[in-house]
Formats: structure tokens, C-alpha cells, sequence
């Protein structure tokens, strides 16, 4: 794992947690108790104990907005084996969705996620159709074991940003 | 829904629920839409698209019949982050003027809709409630139901339930497991109103509905409702209000109860009238002087300038048309005396004379104190609404309406009484020659839209001969 993340850095991939726009994450679905800054937060995506839940049923919609327009290469989607996701949509710049219309616009791309991603193998993305992305919208619709329940532990999104104006810290941003 | 188990019937207690939740919804925020839908009869029908303005909503309340059968009354809030559109599941037909009673609701289909409805709000970080009027008996399944309660708790919806009407156990155990499926974090209610004499908005505003979307909901409800003033409306914070409103509650009952005397009345018309100018003498110098007991009602509580206008406008149309023309013109002499600009308002609230006259001795009014009719309206802007309303609908007082017109005399001792009017005028001579000959001939005619016309244009000419004097004069 630590060589997939260090291939990323070589791309100058950055993991883009610090350009989510946290006004307007929204999650669909989720539990009460078990929320999604717990898979999504910093400090919380580490602590094992801490999951995102589904609530009334098994798919869990994830809507992320970022505060710039940015480039999305791959995702890492931790969970338990038996109850974490197993049919991953996701669509870029659709922030309009509700359980019942997700299934109206095909997804920007569709992963189905094996054993080694639940356990932090990157799933890369189509990257040709994430070049221009302003809000990213994750549709879990189904989990490993088909249990009521689906349990994600952590996410995490690499990619790179799109303009350059942002000198926050020392990351690298890939030049053109 | 026309059962009287709820007072005054199901469907009106539904009615003033619906619009004190409406109310309590745009007041507590103002970014909160409302929209109503109808769940009964043929089908689901939206009244009102989720919006911020009570008044398109209470319109719709009150819209005019149409033949629709079914009608409900959802309503969608939305809040600082929310927006809950709600459902009723009534029928309503019959004597409410807007929304037809027919038919058995259907649960199912009408939530759906509130949910579409609330998809395609316009803002979109409003949060989504539905609230429901359910006063049908369900007829889905408990299954179904929970279905549709997991749906709305996956899109975040908030759902409250309001169950009234037919009672049997089926009911109360679906509907309770519908909330049970919606509810995410205690953010659903249900409430079970059984029927009693209590009102349906009564028991609403004490519950979590109510107080359940924050501050502002149960302040307006406190204030609006039932809080132990009259009429709701608090005498400390709009004291014109609440004094119109008790006037005219008080000269309803007594015109109700003049109508039921009238019959009665023929044989002793003349003495009723004498009597009846004694209390107009004595209103008319603002002394509260009991005189026979139809005018005493009237007279009870005069304590105010604007009450005894009223009071002795209501007196006046009360009479009978023969004791009017003497009365009036005794009144005329006995109040030139008194200030002319008193005098005249109090002819400016005859309640149940037609606009027509209402707006030319009011313009004569305006002339006079050389006011602008804006700011004599703004004055008494309320009670003269009132008063326009029931006149509006007020049919038997023509007779009276048209007897006075149709007195030159009455006409012009007003004009006589206007202190820039000269009746030597030439302008305003010519006037009453003409009133006097018109007057005349309609007197023999009966009451004929014609003759009617005829007084309005006596009137508008009056008017303007008024203003030509006033002009002349310097006014």
C-alpha cells in the first residue's frame, strides 16, 4: 500500500481531503450515530472503530462539493470485508441526486470494489472523464455480503487541482 | 368530512389548521416555502407550488369551487434549511366555498407527490417535511407504508402525521408504523386529535409540530391563537384591529336580530323611529344615552370617536325608511351646531351603505379637512374595510340606500352643511335642481338597476359640483 501511495505522490497526486467544501457535503441515508465525517474526516478515517453507516437500506449517496475545480485520479475505499461496499458509482458534477434519480444518468464511471480495495488498494479512475470536476457524488448501491447494512471505514480521494493558485502548504501541483 | 365531531365540521377544522400551520411556517423563517396539495377523490392535485407567500396560500384555501372531487391540504415548509411540504388527507366539498368533499384519500400517492414536489423545490439546501392531514381511514398496507416511510428517510425527509376523523385501530397502527419507518433522529410526529370540543388548531399549536421546527413557530401560534383574547387579535398590539373586530361582531348580531325584529316592526314603525332619533340625538353629541333597547346594544361600550360612527351609522340604516328622511333631517339641524368636520364623519361609516356613497361623502369629507383621500382612508382604513366587506354583500339595505338618495333634501342640507359650499352657488344650484328632478321621478319607479344608476351619477355630479364650489370658493 505504501508503494501505491508512493507512485501517487510521484504523479504529484495530492489527496484532495483539504479541498472539500464541508458546507455542503451531504450524505443520504446515513445513520444518525455513523456519519460520514467519520469516513471522510482526517482524524476520524484512521480510527478504525469509526464507520460510516447506512440507514434504512444498504446504498449510501454521497454527495462531495470542492472548493475548486480539480482533477480526480483515484479513490480508496476502505470497509469491512462483509459489509462494506461492493458496487461503487460515481458521477462528477451532478449534485442534484436523490436515491431515486441517481439511476437516470449513467455514473461518470462504475467501480465494483474486490477484497484488496476494501483493505486500501486505490481503485484509479477513468481519468478522461474527471478532468473538470466542481462536486463529486459517490453511489454505493450495494455491499460485499448484501447485508442491510453497508459500512465504510475510510475514503479517500487523490487527484490534482486544477489551477495553481493554491500555495498552501508545500504540495507539489503538477505543472502542464 | 362534514361530520360535526370537530367544531364547527371536520373539514373547516382541518381548513384553520392548515392555515395556522401555513402561517406559523413562513413567520418562524423567511427563507420557508409552503405548498398544498389534495390527496382525496380523483386524485392527488397540487393546490399551491411551495411558496413563501401566505397569502397565495390562503387564497387557494378559499379559492372557488370547482368540480374536482377530493381535496387536501399538504403543505411544504421549508425552513432556514428546510422545506417540508405537507399533506392533508381530506375531502372538502359543500359549504366551504373552494375545495370539493368526495372520496377516500390515498396515503400512498399524495406522499409521493409531496416528495416530487419537494425535489424540484428551488432551493435546494432547504431541508423537506411533509406534514399530513389524515382524517380518511388508510386503506394500504402496513408494508406499503413502510415502504414509503424508508423512501422518505433515505432522501431525508421529514414526515409529520396529523390524525383526526375516522377513528378505527388499523389506522393508528399504520400510520404509527409509517412514522416509525420515517423517522430519523425524532425530526417525525405524529399526533392523534380525537374529536371534543376543542378546536384542531387548538391542540396542534401545543404540540411538536408546532414547536417542533424552533422558536419562531410557537411564538407566532401563541400570539395567533387562543392565548384568551378575543377574536385572537391582541387589543395592546393592534388596537384598531381588535376594536373593529368587536364592533362589527357586535352590529352582526344586532342586524341579525333587527332582521328577526323587522317582521314585527311594521305596525309600530313610527314610534320606533321617534325613539330611534332620540338615540341618534344623543349619539350624535356623544352622550351615552340608552334609549330603546335595539340601540342600547349599540351603544353599550361607545367610548371612542370611531364607535359612535359606527354605532350611529349602524342606527341609521337600521331604520325604516319613512322614520329615516325625518330623522336625518332633525339630526341635520341639531348637529349644525357641532363642528361641520365631526359631523361629516360620521357619515363617512354608514356600514351597509353601497361603495358608491361610502366614497362621495367620503371625497366631501376629504375636501373639507383638506386632507387627501389617502390619508383619511389610512385613518380609518381598517374599520372602513370591514364595513365595505359587509356592505359588499348587504342586498336588503338598498331600500334604505335608495330612499336617501332619492331625498333631495337629505342631499342637500349635506351640501347646505359644507361650509365652502355656498347653496347660492349657481354650480351647485343647478345641481340640486337636477338631483331634485331625477329623485322625482324615480320616486314612482320601483327599485330598478336603473334608478340605482341614477343615484350613483347623482352623486358623482354632486361630487363634482362640490369640488367646482370648493374651487370657486377658494378652497
Amino acid at each position: 500500500m505504501s508503494g501505491e501511495s508512493a507512485s501517487a505522490l510521484q504523479r504529484s497526486q495530492v489527496d484532495l481531503l483539504d479541498f472539500v467544501d464541508w458546507s455542503g457535503v451531504e450524505c443520504l441515508n446515513q445513520s444518525g450515530s455513523h456519519s460520514l465525517p467519520n469516513a471522510l474526516k482526517q482524524g476520524y478515517r484512521e480510527d478504525e472503530g469509526l464507520n460510516l453507516e447506512s440507514d434504512a437500506d444498504e446504498q449510501l449517496l454521497i454527495n462531495i462539493p470542492f472548493l475548486q475545480v480539480i482533477k480526480l485520479h483515484s479513490i480508496v475505499i476502505k470497509g469491512p470485508e462483509e459489509e462494506g461496499p461492493k458496487t461503487v458509482k460515481l458521477f462528477a458534477n451532478r449534485s442534484t441526486n436523490l436515491h431515486s434519480n441517481v439511476n437516470d444518468f449513467p455514473p461518470s464511471d462504475t467501480a465494483v470494489l474486490s477484497e484488496d480495495n476494501l483493505k486500501g488498494k486505490p481503485v484509479i479512475v477513468k481519468y478522461v472523464k474527471f478532468q473538470n470536476v466542481r462536486s463529486l457524488t459517490i453511489f454505493i448501491e450495494d455491499n460485499q455480503s448484501g447485508s442491510d447494512i453497508t459500512k465504510v471505514q475510510k475514503i479517500v480521494l487523490c487527484g490534482t487541482t486544477v489551477e495553481t493558485t493554491d500555495m498552501k502548504g508545500l504540495k507539489k501541483i503538477e505543472d502542464h | 368530512m362534514r361530520n360535526g365531531d370537530y367544531s364547527p365540521n371536520r373539514f373547516q377544522a382541518q381548513a384553520d389548521a392548515v392555515n395556522l400551520i401555513c402561517g406559523a411556517k413562513t413567520q418562524s423563517n423567511p427563507e420557508n416555502t409552503v405548498g398544498v396539495l389534495t390527496m382525496a377523490g380523483k386524485g392527488v392535485r397540487v393546490l399551491v407550488t411551495p411558496t413563501s407567500d401566505l397569502g397565495k396560500i390562503l387564497a387557494c384555501m378559499h379559492a372557488a369551487p370547482e368540480q374536482t372531487p377530493g381535496a387536501c391540504a399538504p403543505l411544504s415548509l421549508g425552513a432556514r434549511l428546510s422545506k417540508t411540504p405537507r399533506l392533508g388527507g381530506y375531502e372538502a366539498r359543500g359549504p366551504a366555498p373552494c375545495l370539493e368533499i368526495g372520496g377516500e384519500m390515498n396515503l400512498a400517492a399524495g406522499i409521493q407527490v409531496a416528495q416530487l414536489a419537494l425535489k424540484h423545490r428551488q432551493n435546494k439546501k432547504q431541508q423537506q417535511r411533509i406534514i399530513v392531514f389524515a382524517g380518511s381511514p388508510v386503506k394500504y398496507d402496513k408494508k406499503v407504508l413502510e415502504l414509503i416511510g424508508r423512501k422518505l428517510k433515505k432522501n431525508s425527509v421529514a414526515l409529520d402525521i396529523v390524525s383526526f376523523g375516522e377513528e378505527d385501530e388499523e389506522k393508528n397502527e399504520k400510520l404509527e408504523a409509517l412514522l416509525a419507518a420515517v423517522n430519523n433522529n425524532d425530526s417525525s410526529h405524529i399526533v392523534h386529535v380525537p374529536s371534543g370540543p376543542s378546536a384542531l388548531s387548538d391542540v396542534l399549536i401545543s404540540t411538536a409540530i408546532f414547536t417542533g421546527d424552533g422558536e419562531g413557530g410557537s411564538g407566532f401560534a401563541a400570539a395567533a391563537a387562543a392565548s384568551g383574547f378575543e377574536f385572537g387579535v391582541d387589543p395592546n398590539l393592534d388596537p384598531e384591529l381588535a376594536l373593529a373586530l368587536r364592533v362589527s361582531m357586535e352590529e352582526e348580531r344586532a342586524r341579525q336580530e333587527a332582521a328577526a325584529k323587522k317582521a314585527a316592526e311594521e305596525a309600530s314603525k313610527q314610534e320606533k323611529g321617534e325613539q330611534q332619533s332620540t338615540s341618534q340625538d344623543a349619539t350624535m353629541t356623544e352622550n351615552v344615552n340608552p334609549g330603546t333597547s335595539e340601540p342600547e346594544k349599540k351603544t353599550h361600550d361607545l367610548t371612542d370617536d370611531e364607535n359612535a360612527l359606527l354605532q350611529q351609522a349602524l342606527a341609521m340604516s337600521m331604520d325604516d325608511s319613512s322614520s329615516t328622511v325625518a330623522v336625518r333631517d332633525t339630526d341635520m339641524s341639531d348637529a349644525s351646531a357641532d363642528d361641520h368636520d365631526l359631523q361629516l364623519d360620521r357619515f363617512i361609516l354608514p356600514h351597509q351603505l353601497p361603495v358608491d356613497l361610502f366614497m362621495v361623502v367620503e371625497a366631501l369629507c376629504c375636501l373639507l379637512e383638506n386632507q387627501t383621500l389617502y390619508e383619511h382612508r389610512s385613518r380609518l382604513a381598517i374599520p372602513l374595510q370591514l364595513s365595505v366587506q359587509e356592505s359588499a354583500a348587504e342586498q336588503s339595505n338598498q331600500t334604505d340606500v335608495n330612499k336617501l338618495l332619492a331625498d333631495q333634501s337629505f342631499v342637500s342640507s349635506i351640501l347646505t352643511s359644507l361650509p365652502g359650499v355656498d347653496p347660492n352657488d349657481p354650480h351647485v344650484k343647478d345641481l340640486l335642481a337636477s338631483m331634485q328632478s331625477q329623485s322625482e321621478q324615480s320616486k314612482e319607479e320601483d327599485k330598478t338597476p336603473k334608478e340605482e344608476e341614477n343615484k350613483s351619477s347623482i352623486l358623482y355630479t354632486v361630487l363634482r359640483g362640490v369640488q367646482a364650489g370648493g374651487a370657486c370658493n377658494g378652497i
